[in-house]
């Protein structure tokens, strides 16, 4: 008889069979035949059923491993994932950063710090679109540093950049928190004035004026009287914001003319 | 054996690999149009290189700003190295970054992290 794991009253029962099947007395007897061979069926099904079981446990244990590693992969990508994406913002960051520094140099002058041209013209092509559409005057002036060429001849052209950068400090000491100053080239700066009419840019450039006459010391060295002449204008209505920088640089050359160290009106 | 030599490009980072002395180097910028292809031939050759021979291999970097596919090629050369690795291959990295961009040493160690052969970075004595 093939031997399988049968269990206690199964096993008993099966005991008892095979000794009643066994048994001389019962040779005879017209139920052994059928019975010995729906014992063997029986065995034989019971074998079938064993081997069903083991091979559907081995799929599952397939399945089992199949889907352990698919979770340990999937996280594994996730975690990846993660990793790029973190790295790749970084870098993303630093990008951006680079290119707010970039901007910054590109719209400031290195040496004053102040806005450069580029900056100004922007800032004077906004406000006298808002000028325009508001119908809000500003003024501006342009400011030249009086006898530069004369401190850069006896001081050298380092001191002369000292001198820019005192001069840059003491014209922002005096501006209010909307105004814009710049520098607009070589001893040249700009000051723009939001909705400020004529009398009260004159006051501020006064203070600006007053401010630069003021400067008695630069890098320890140099002593000679520093002072600026100023021209101003005001944007008029319609007019394009180059025809107000013209009129500005007019009233420079008359205060120039005049004598220097002051503020004249277009 | 074969060797790579690919020029550096605005977009592209100059790649050598030495098959002799089991140097691969890569630096400068990477945006490459398309980085699976640019890259395929880099890990191609790294593949072959740590199949095929006993020797070290020995990364040089000094790449400053990549984009994200290059990020993920760049984690895929680790994963590389990290099995080798795990061979019993000795591998190291090196990344060198410009003393003036100290954000690719965060960067540089970002990767590093999961990496448990030889990785070190360090200011660049070019610069």
């Amino acid at each position: 008889m093939p031997s399988t794991n049968l269990t206690g009253s199964d096993r008993e029962f099966l005991a008892d069979l095979q000794t009643l099947l066994a048994d001389p007395a019962q040779q005879d007897n017209p139920m052994r035949e059928p019975l010995v061979r729906l014992l063997e069926q029986f065995l034989g099904q019971r074998e079938r059923l064993e081997r069903l079981v083991r091979i559907s446990d081995g799929y599952h244990h397939l399945a089992r491993d199949q889907r352990l590693s698919l979770v340990e992969q999937y996280d594994k990508q996730v975690r990846r994932l993660e990793k790029l994406a973190r790295i790749s913002d970084r870098y993303q960051n630093s990008l951006r950063e680079l290119s707010l520094a970039l901007r910054d140099a590109a719209l400031h002058d290195p040496l004053t710090g102040l806005a450069n041209r580029r900056f100004l013209m922007e800032r004077l092509r906004e406000e006298a679109d808002r000028s325009k559409r508001l119908k809000r005057g500003f003024s501006l002036a342009i400011m030249n540093v009086d006898h530069f060429k004369h401190i850069n001849d006896e001081y050298g052209h380092e001191a002369g950049d000292l001198v820019l950068q005192a001069i840059a400090r003491a014209i922002e000491s005096q501006l209010r928190e909307y105004d814009q100053c710049g520098r607009w080239g070589g001893e040249e700066f700009l000051i723009l004035l939001p909705e400020t009419p004529l009398d009260q840019a004159q006051a501020v450039l006064e203070r600006i004026r007053v401010a630069v006459a003021e400067i008695n010391r630069v890098g320890g060295e140099i002593s000679t009287r520093l002072s600026a002449s100023f021209g101003l204008a005001e944007h008029l209505h319609e007019e394009n914001f180059s025809a107000t920088i013209s009129r500005a640089y007019q009233a420079l050359y008359a205060a120039k003319a005049a004598g220097r160290n002051r503020v004249e009106q277009a | 054996m074969k060797e790579l030599n690919i020029k550096g490009t605005q977009s592209t980072p100059e790649i050598s690999a030495r098959w002799d002395d089991g140097v691969l180097s890569m630096s400068g910028d990477s945006y490459p149009e398309n980085s699976f292809e640019f890259f395929g031939e880099v890990i191609g050759w790294l593949e072959e290189y740590l199949q095929k021979s006993e020797q070290a291999l020995h990364l040089e970097l000094r790449l400053i700003y990549i984009n994200t596919s290059s990020v993920k090629a760049m984690m895929d050369i680790f994963d590389l190295c990290e099995e080798a690795f795990g061979r019993g291959r000795a591998v190291r990295v090196n990344w060198y970054y410009d003393p003036r961009n100290e954000r690719v040493l965060d960067l540089a160690d970002e990767f590093k992290e999961d990496c448990s052969f030889p990785f070190e970075i360090t200011e660049d004595a070019q610069h």
